[in-house]
């Protein structure tokens, strides 16, 4: 090829901007080609997420019901939801959840695990009945869950006659209703964590339990010194996860209490919806939401650079 | 990378200028939508009636048996939206869009939005006429379908609260049935005497559940106490002595008495009415589906008064009329809905799917006589409508007001506050929703 160059030196001028041009052109074409399989997945996700996102912050800035003029508020919706009582209740119950929920799914997640780690006949059988509850929609999990919990003519309380212990209002006690609903999105979570566990557990590479066996370590100090530290990074990502559930319930309140009695369980996203859809406050709600995104984000950065600091990277 | 990003980011602000500009409603339409109206032009009109099923099958025959008189006049039917709780949704998803229909069904709290929303027609003139018979329909529907003066829509559905008793268990107890002289003393007395823990019976029910269906049932309460929910001023005023007296009256029977089952959703008090688990519960024409299909053994009367006065609430449902900026479409669909809910055409379309009649003229009609017999009760609903004299307000902020009185309702039931502290509370609360 170069010989043929030097030997038609006048040609070379407008050979080297056509293959400059080309070269612009492939990659052109290169870079056509990529956006033309990232484009659909981008049209959805700026259309989908990033514009109602957006939108739902200029909305947030307003004091609109989605029917007649919305009218501009600046911050006014911000200061007057740190004022709100309903808001500042709705943010006590959300972080009573998180903080039986998350640890205790994660807790019941290891036990169960572990359980169904060992060798035994129906081993199948077992996995598959933890795994059922977390399948079944929450809306399901709920309504069943109402009819066991009622307190006139549900089954918890029948029980709870057999054993001759006095009679619960469940769902309709304002002091037991929150317990209640974790109770149940424990049932109906902990199959996700036991599953995540599972697979961790027999991630452990098998020469460090036989290691430590062979040294003489009991089966306890295994659990503790090799399982547990092993299964850390899988930890993080359950917390992360457990606590953007916990913190968006919302099929298992509307499906068991609708956020009363008393609004003893109305969590933020419920307390949201109620806003935006039953009493159309939409700017009220809009920032609200957004409240809610801006600490859902905090912490997870915050669980992330913690994670990283310590070496173990959970995403 | 990055600049592609600032471009999709400025594309992305600019559309939100345009959309929010378009959250704004069309503004002030003077004048009347159907000036220079043609009744023989060609025209298609969207009708969402908000039914599902078989009310909807009904519908959809009635359309077509207009189309069948006006071949020059389509009419699209279709519900709207899956429940009719999502048709304000709907609607205001079609105002941001630019593609509502011209009628559409809207429960009658929400009137107050609509007609801010600058997008109905203005009837005043067009119900006032002779022909439209505007005054045989109840006051309190044709109230709920005014806002700031303006009629921006015809009563599609009407109802009222009465009391329905189950005559088996009245029987077991030995206690006269309630009739129309009934005061609130008897009602509470006779809820004490049908309490029995021992076979979880209840005297009488309320919900709790801190929605419209928890309010509402407070307002007759408060009118017979000579209360008004709004003051002139539209500012909250259901906090006075009126209203305290009203729910110490209600307190007293769920706390002191524990006379009332307090149902969480809304959803049971019928139900445990109709298995024989409560002797009384205040409700509408609605529940007498559910009570025929139970089998069970009830009566109705009038609500129990206050010093003879037995007023109830309506909870009237609306026809919507919207403005397209085109005559013929704005005139078809009001000669459309003035034919719905003349007194022969209704009486086919409320009656037969068991919903009071719209007018008073349809008493003597043969649907009419069908009607009371297939629904024992029907007829003192009926006539109840009379008492229906005040209607709740219709004004924007009525859905965040009626949210805090039903939780201060809520919470006195549950003997966790106090009539007058719950009370204003609930007005404190609901004065920023209120303001224009």
């Amino acid at each position: 090829m170069s010989i043929t160059f030097a030997a038609t030196p006048r040609t070379r001028p407008p050979d080297t901007t056509a293959r400059a041009r080309s070269r612009r052109g492939r990659a052109l074409r290169r870079n056509l080609t990529g956006w033309g399989f990232a484009a659909p997945a981008t049209a959805l996700v700026i259309g989908l997420s990033i514009f109602p996102a957006v939108w739902a912050f200029f909305i947030s800035r307003t004091r609109w019901n989605g029917i007649s003029a919305a009218r501009p508020l600046g911050w006014d919706n911000y200061r007057n939801l740190v004022q709100d009582p309903d808001a500042a209740a709705a943010a006590q119950h959300t972080l009573l959840l998180t903080v039986l929920f998350v640890p205790g799914s994660i807790l019941l997640g290891i036990l169960l695990a572990v359980a169904l780690n060992q060798k035994i006949r129906l081993i199948g059988f077992y996995r598959t009945c933890i795994f059922v509850p977390y399948v079944a929609s929450a809306a399901a999990t709920g309504i069943l869950a109402s009819f066991v919990f009622n307190p006139q003519f549900g089954a918890a309380n029948e029980a709870l006659r057999r054993l001759g212990l006095p009679q619960q209002g469940f769902l309709e006690d304002p002091g037991q209703a929150l317990l209640v609903i974790c109770l149940i999105a424990l049932w109906g979570e902990v199959g996700f964590c036991t599953v995540i566990y599972l697979a961790a557990l027999q991630d452990i590479p098998r020469e460090l339990v036989e290691a430590a066996t062979v040294d003489g370590a009991s089966r306890l100090r295994v659990f503790f010194h090799i399982t547990l530290p092993e299964l850390r990074p899988v930890t993080v990502f359950t917390a992360i996860w457990q606590t953007i559930t916990a913190m968006q319930l919302f099929d298992l309140i509307w499906t068991t209490t609708r956020g009363g009695p008393m609004n003893s369980t109305q969590t933020i996203v419920y307390y949201i919806y109620e806003l935006a859809f039953q009493t159309q406050r939409l700017g009220y709600g809009a920032a609200l939401a957004y409240l809610l995104f801006a600490v859902t984000m905090l912490l997870t950065l915050g669980v992330l650079f913690y994670s990283r600091r310590n070496g173990r990277e959970a995403f | 990378m990055t600049t592609i990003w600032t471009r999709l980011l400025a594309g992305a602000s600019a559309a939100l200028v345009l959309s929010a500009c378009s959250m704004n409603g069309t503004g002030g339409d003077d004048g009347d939508a159907a000036e220079g109206y043609d009744p023989a032009a060609t025209v298609t009109i969207t009708w969402w009636t908000g039914q599902t099923t078989d009310a909807e099958t009904v519908a959809e025959k009635l359309a077509a048996e207009y189309h069948a008189a006006h071949p020059n006049v389509t009419i699209k039917t279709s519900p709207g939206a899956t429940t009719t709780d999502d048709l304000l949704t709907k609607l205001s998803a079609g105002f941001a869009g630019g593609s509502y229909p011209d009628i559409s069904y809207a429960f009658g709290s929400w009137a107050g939005e609509l007609g801010a929303s600058g997008r109905t027609q203005d009837l005043t003139s067009y119900v006032a006429d002779a022909s439209f018979a505007w005054s045989e329909m109840p006051a309190a529907a044709r109230t709920t379908a005014t806002v700031d003066g303006k009629v921006i829509g015809v009563p599609a559905l009407v109802d009222n609260l009465a009391l329905l008793y189950n005559k088996t268990l009245f029987d077991k107890a030995g206690l006269p049935y309630p009739t129309d002289q009934w005061t609130w003393d008897d009602f509470r007395s006779a809820a004490k005497k049908l309490t029995d823990p021992s076979t979880n019976t209840y005297g009488t029910a309320y919900s709790v559940s801190g929605s419209e269906d928890t309010t509402w049932h407070l307002w007759p309460l408060l009118w017979q106490n000579g209360g008004q929910i709004l003051d002139s001023g539209g500012k909250p005023a259901f906090n006075s002595a009126a209203g305290v007296t009203s729910v110490e009256l209600l307190r007293a029977m769920a706390v002191d008495d524990k006379s009332m089952y307090l149902d969480q959703t809304d959803e049971k008090y019928v139900p445990l009415f109709g298995s024989g688990h409560i002797g009384m519960i205040i409700n509408g024409p609605w529940s007498l589906l559910d009570l025929k299909k139970d089998k069970v053994d009830y009566g109705v009367t009038i609500l129990p008064g206050t010093g003879g006065d037995h007023q109830t609430v309506s909870g009237p449902d609306l026809w919507v009329l919207f403005n397209h900026d085109n005559a013929n479409q704005a005139g078809a669909s009001r000669d459309f809905v003035k034919w719905l809910t003349s007194k022969e055409t209704d009486a086919k379309w409320n009656l037969s799917v068991g919903n009071l009649p719209l007018r008073t003229s349809e008493k003597d009609t043969p649907e009419f006589a069908t009607y009371v017999k297939t629904w024992p009760g029907g007829q003192t609903f009926f006539d109840n409508l009379a008492n229906a004299k005040q209607a709740r307000p219709t004004v924007a902020g009525y859905e965040s007001m009626s949210r805090n009185v039903g939780d201060a309702l809520a919470k006195v039931l549950q003997g966790a506050a106090q009539p007058k502290q719950a009370l204003d509370e609930a007005a404190k609360k609901s004065a920023p929703a209120l303001e224009k």
